[in-house]
């Protein structure tokens, strides 16, 4: 099981990378987003957003209903199988390139979001959980009273 | 639970040699491909693009699939952790086996290019009864 630790996180190097990403990343249409790692399976790209934080998890060929997504106090995980798909007559394969099997990936989320209320997609492959910020985190305007 | 077989990601390796008119940067698709004696079958992985952005084409028993990204979702997005960069797909393969190309099929499916290429009669396999004199 392959765990991200949000507090592991180099924040000093990723301050950098980041805005200079961030920055490049708007003017791209390709989108960059620094090199892409060797590593556990399904890679996940962390982003934050004004609703809170959104984790893309790629997985090709895998069903909604194949995919697991728990939340339990600060941690994701997103679970599940990637099943080939054999056919019966092959007499030999040319190329076998794409990975196959069980899955399982924990993030250790920061504090203040609110994963009880997150949601998850799959669209093309492609996984997206949104968590929202939780109440208290979020921005509130005090009333200022004239007396 | 711990999974018996663990997969690992690659890193996604970008097209070298060609440029493309349009900007932005492509990746070079995992896939499979299998044989039986009435057709290649082929499966691409282009996690991100849905049906209406991926082309393929054959020309010259050359067959080339293109996948295009829509990456507009992460215009709101400031990204904190990456692991996976995100662009288009394209690759290319020259075909050996002679195809029918007025019956390939292709279809897009989780992210999953799958083609099928069906072999032209003469080029399928023949058994050749062997005689006694």
């Amino acid at each position: 099981m392959a765990l991200i630790r949000f507090q592991d996180l180099d924040p000093v190097r990723h301050l950098l990378t980041l805005q200079q990403e961030l920055d490049r990343f708007q003017r791209n249409p390709g989108v960059s987003l620094g090199p892409s790692g060797y590593g556990a399976f399904p890679p996940v790209n962390l982003f934050e957003d004004r609703e809170g934080m959104v984790a893309i998890a790629e997985l090709p060929g895998v069903e909604a209903e194949a995919v697991k997504v728990m939340g339990q106090g600060r941690t994701l995980t997103i679970s599940g199988e990637r099943r080939r798909e054999t056919p019966a007559d092959s007499t030999g394969y040319h190329r076998r390139e794409r990975p196959f099997g069980e899955f399982s990936r924990s993030i250790q989320l920061p504090e203040n979001l609110d994963l009880a209320n997150a949601s998850a997609s799959v669209a093309a492959g492609v996984l997206t959980v949104r968590i929202p910020k939780a109440e208290s985190a979020k921005p509130r305007q005090i009333s200022v009273q004239s007396r | 639970m711990i999974p018996e077989q663990e997969i690992v990601t690659k890193e996604k390796q970008q097209v070298e040699g060609t440029e493309k008119t349009r900007p932005g940067r492509y990746f070079v698709p995992d896939v499979d491909i299998c044989e039986n004696d009435d057709a290649l079958r082929l499966w691409a992985d282009m996690p991100g693009v849905s049906e209406k952005d991926v082309e393929v084409m054959l020309k010259d028993n050359m067959l080339t699939i293109t996948g295009m990204v829509d990456a507009s979702m992460y215009n709101q997005l400031a990204p904190i952790y990456t692991e996976y960069n995100v662009g288009n797909y394209y690759r290319q393969f020259t075909l050996n086996e002679e195809v029918d190309d007025s019956r390939i099929k292709a279809r897009m499916r989780n992210g999953v290019l799958e083609v099928e290429l069906p072999k032209r009669e003469q080029a399928k396999p023949r058994k050749i009864q062997v005689q006694s004199a």
